[in-house]
C-alpha cells in the first residue's frame, strides 16, 4: 500500500478521496488552487499544498505543479479524482516517470483507452455492440459532412478527450453540422486541450446506462452492475440510478457480463465505467469507457457496500482485488441527485456565492457528499456541484420517497441551486415510471419542466 | 465593529440616522470586508481601500504578518485540530466566518467621512464605491509596509546569491528561483526596495504563493 498520496482535485470529491485514504490508513495531501484555500478538503486534510492561482490550467491541469507538489510533500502516488488530469495519459506517463503511481490504470493501459473511437473499435472486437459512427477522427469539414451523410443524421459530433458534455452537440442537418463542427473544436480545445472529433449515430429517445467494473493487475475483474443516467440536460448527468428501470433483471445482468468479459480481455486495468446507449427496442450499443472513478459512483456503493475509491487505489498499489463475482450482492435500490450551483428557472445558468446556511439531510438510507460547510465561498472558476445527495431504499419507491422527504429536508442558502429541478422529477410520471430518456428536459425545456410540475 | 465616531463630536442626529450608520456599519463588516480582504490575499499589495458614499474602509497586511497561508505542507506540526492550527483564515465550524466581525489575517477599520482615530485622511469619500490599490503610495507614509516577494511555484527555493539583507533591487529584478521539476521559475521583486531578509532557507520546498523574501519600499527605506 502507499505510504502518502497527493489528492491532485477540489470540491466534494478530493474530500471523498481524502476519506478512503483514512480508511485504508494512507496519509494524504490536499493539493489546492489559491480560490481554494479555505475550501474544506484543505481544512480538514493531514497536509495540504497551494499548487497555483486559481486559473485551473496553472494548478488543478499544471501537470509540473502537481508532480512537483507530490515529490516536495513526500508522496508516492497521485489520485487525479474526476475531471482536471485524471484521463490525461502524457500526465499519468509523467507521473510514473517521476517514480510516482498514477491512480487509475497504468500509462500503457489508459494509452490503449485513449481515443474513444479506437476503444470503441477494440471492445467492438471484444464483443460488444457499439454504435455506428465516423470511421478514425473527422480530418475536415468535407470529411465530417460526408461521414455524416454515410451515418444517417441525426448524428451527435464528440470530442475524442473528455467528458462533461463539453464539445458535443447533436445535430439533425448538413448545415447544422457546418456550425456546430467549429463550436465543438474549439470547446474541446479549451476545456480537454485536444480538439479531434468524431460522429456517432444518434438515436432519440436513448437511454443511458453504464457498467461499472473493476479489474485488478492480475487480470482478474468483476462488474458491480449498471447505474441509469438518463437524466440529463445538455447531456450533462443530473440524477443516476441503479438498477436501470430500463432493463429487465436477465437483460441487465446480461449487459454486465458482457461488459466485464469484454474489457478483461481487452487488457482494461483498476475501476471503470462502460458506457451505452439503451434503445426503446432494449437493444444496447457501447460507447465510450471512463478510467476514472465517476461523479456518480455513490449509487454502486450504496447497492453494492463496496468502497470504490478504496477499491481504486487498492488495485493501484498493486493489491488483488479481494472478492469474486459471486461475493459481490446488489441490494435494493438508489437515486442520486446532483446539487448544482445553477439557476434551473434560467438555463441552469450557473452561480457562485456565499454559502449562508448549510443543513445535510440524514435518516434512513441518506448519504450526502458534500464539501459545503456555513459561509464557504464558492468559487466562480470551477463546475458547479455542490455535493450529491443519495437515497437509498429497498425498492424503487422507497428510494424514491426518501429522496423526496431528503430534497425537503436540504438546505443551501446563500446560492440558487438545481434542487427544484429534482423536485420536479420525483413529480413526474415519465420519471416515476421509469421510462426517462435523455431528453426528459431537454425536450420541452427545464423552465417549462419546473412549471409543469407546479401545477400537479 | 466598534463606532470610530469621535466623541468629542456631540452628534445631534436623530436615533434613525444613528441606526443607518449601524446598518450601513454591519453591512460593510458583514460584507464589504470580507471581500476586500479575499481580494487583498490574491494581490500584491499591502494596502487596499475602497469609498462608499460617505463611508470608507482601509485595509492593511499588519507588519510583520508571514503568512496569511493556511498550513503548509512544508509544516509539520500536530494535526490534532485541523482549521485550528496556524490558520490565517476562519475555520470551517458553524460559525460563519464570512459574516464574522472579527477579521483574521488583516487589521481593518470602518469610519465615517470625518475621519476616525488613528486613520489617515484620504480625502472625501467618493460615491461611485471603487476599490483602489493603494499599496504602494497610500501605503509607504504610514509605517509597517514591507513587502514580499512570493513564490511562482510549488516546489524548491533557491535565493539568488545578491539577495541578502541591504542588498538594493528594483521591481522585476530575480531574487531567487523555485525549481519545479528542473524548470526553474523565477522569484522576482514586487517593487524597487532594499532586501529586508529571505524567510525561507534554501533548498526548503516552498508552496505556491509562499512568502519568501522580505523587502522594504526604496521611499520608505530613503525616507530615513
Amino acid at each position: 500500500m502507499f505510504h502518502k498520496i497527493l489528492i491532485a482535485n477540489r470540491g466534494e470529491i478530493a474530500l471523498r478521496i481524502l476519506r478512503a485514504c483514512r480508511t485504508l490508513g494512507v496519509e494524504a495531501v490536499v493539493a489546492y488552487s489559491e480560490a481554494d484555500r479555505d475550501s474544506l478538503p484543505v481544512q480538514l486534510a493531514d497536509e495540504a499544498i497551494c499548487i497555483g492561482p486559481a486559473d485551473a490550467r496553472r494548478s488543478y491541469l499544471s501537470a509540473p505543479a502537481v508532480i512537483s507538489a507530490a515529490i516536495v510533500t513526500g508522496c508516492d502516488a497521485v489520485h487525479p479524482g474526476y475531471g482536471f488530469l485524471s484521463e490525461d495519459e502524457t500526465f499519468a506517463e509523467v507521473v510514473g516517470a517521476h517514480d510516482l503511481t498514477f491512480i487509475g490504470p497504468p500509462p500503457p493501459v489508459l494509452d490503449r483507452f485513449a481515443s474513444k473511437e479506437g476503444t470503441r473499435r477494440l471492445l467492438g472486437s471484444y464483443g460488444l455492440p457499439t454504435i455506428p459512427g465516423s470511421d478514425g477522427m473527422l480530418r475536415d469539414d468535407e470529411h465530417a459532412l460526408a461521414e455524416a451523410a454515410r451515418i444517417g443524421y441525426p448524428v451527435l459530433i464528440k470530442p475524442s478527450a473528455g467528458g462533461g458534455g463539453k464539445g458535443m452537440r447533436m445535430v439533425r442537418t448538413p448545415r447544422e453540422l457546418d456550425s456546430a463542427i467549429k463550436v465543438c473544436r474549439s470547446e474541446a480545445r479549451s476545456a480537454f486541450g485536444d480538439d479531434s472529433l468524431y460522429l456517432e449515430k444518434w438515436l432519440d429517445d436513448n437511454r443511458h446506462v453504464e457498467v461499472q467494473v473493476a479489474v485488478d493487475r492480475y487480470g482478474h475483474g468483476v462488474h458491480l452492475g449498471e447505474r441509469d443516467c438518463s437524466v440529463q440536460r445538455r447531456h450533462q448527468k443530473i440524477l443516476e440510478e441503479a438498477p436501470t428501470p430500463a432493463l429487465s433483471p436477465a437483460a441487465r445482468a446480461d449487459l454486465c457480463d458482457r461488459a466485464i468479459r469484454a474489457v478483461v480481455a481487452a487488457g482494461y486495468e483498476n475501476v471503470g465505467t462502460l458506457e451505452f446507449l439503451v434503445d426503446g427496442a432494449g437493444d444496447f450499443y457501447f460507447i465510450e469507457i471512463n478510467c476514472r472513478i465517476q461523479v456518480e459512483h455513490p449509487v454502486t456503493e450504496m447497492l453494492t457496500g463496496i468502497d470504490l475509491v478504496a477499491t481504486q487505489i487498492r488495485i493501484a498499489a498493486g493489491e488483488p482485488l479481494g472478492f469474486s463475482q459471486a461475493d459481490v450482492q446488489f441490494r435494493g435500490h438508489a437515486i442520486e441527485f446532483r446539487i448544482n450551483a445553477e439557476d434551473p428557472a434560467h438555463d441552469f445558468r450557473p452561480g457562485a456565492g456565499v454559502v449562508e446556511a448549510f443543513h445535510t439531510p440524514g435518516g434512513p438510507g441518506i448519504r450526502m457528499d458534500s464539501h459545503l460547510y456555513p459561509g464557504y465561498e464558492v468559487p466562480p472558476f470551477y463546475d458547479s456541484l455542490l455535493g450529491k445527495l443519495i437515497a437509498w431504499g429497498p425498492d424503487r419507491a422507497t428510494a424514491i420517497q426518501r429522496g423526496r422527504a431528503a430534497l425537503d429536508e436540504l438546505v443551501v442558502d446563500g446560492l440558487t441551486t438545481n434542487v427544484e429541478i429534482h423536485k420536479a422529477l420525483l413529480l413526474n410520471e415519465t420519471f416515476l415510471d421509469g421510462r426517462m430518456t435523455t431528453n426528459l428536459l431537454d425536450r420541452i425545456g427545464s423552465a417549462a419542466f419546473l412549471a409543469a410540475a407546479a401545477r400537479t | 465593529m466598534p463606532d470610530d465616531r469621535d466623541p468629542a463630536r456631540a452628534d445631534p442626529r436623530d436615533d434613525a440616522a444613528r441606526a443607518a450608520d449601524h446598518a450601513g456599519i454591519d453591512r460593510l463588516a458583514g460584507t464589504l470586508v470580507p471581500a476586500l480582504i479575499a481580494k487583498l490575499g490574491t494581490l500584491n499589495v499591502g494596502e487596499l481601500e475602497v469609498h462608499e458614499g460617505d463611508w470608507r474602509i482601509r485595509l492593511r497586511r499588519p507588519a510583520g504578518a508571514v503568512s496569511t497561508h493556511g498550513r503548509r505542507a512544508t509544516d509539520r506540526p500536530s494535526r490534532t485540530h485541523p482549521g485550528h492550527d496556524q490558520h490565517g483564515h476562519a475555520p470551517a465550524s458553524p460559525e460563519p466566518h464570512r459574516t464574522a466581525r472579527s477579521v483574521p489575517g488583516a487589521a481593518a477599520a470602518a469610519t465615517n467621512g470625518s475621519g476616525g482615530p488613528g486613520l489617515a485622511a484620504v480625502g472625501p469619500g467618493r460615491s461611485d464605491g471603487s476599490v483602489t490599490g493603494g499599496g504602494r503610495d497610500s501605503g509607504a507614509g504610514s509605517g509597517g509596509s514591507d513587502r514580499v516577494a512570493t513564490s511562482p511555484a510549488v516546489g524548491v527555493f533557491q535565493p539568488g546569491a545578491k539577495t541578502v539583507a541591504g542588498t538594493r533591487v528594483r521591481a522585476g529584478d530575480r531574487l531567487g528561483v523555485v525549481d519545479m521539476l528542473g524548470v526553474p521559475q523565477e522569484v522576482v521583486a514586487p517593487i524597487d526596495g532594499i532586501v529586508v531578509g529571505v524567510i525561507v532557507d534554501a533548498g526548503t520546498a516552498v508552496e505556491y504563493g509562499q512568502e519568501l523574501v522580505h523587502l522594504e519600499p526604496a521611499v520608505a527605506a530613503e525616507g530615513r
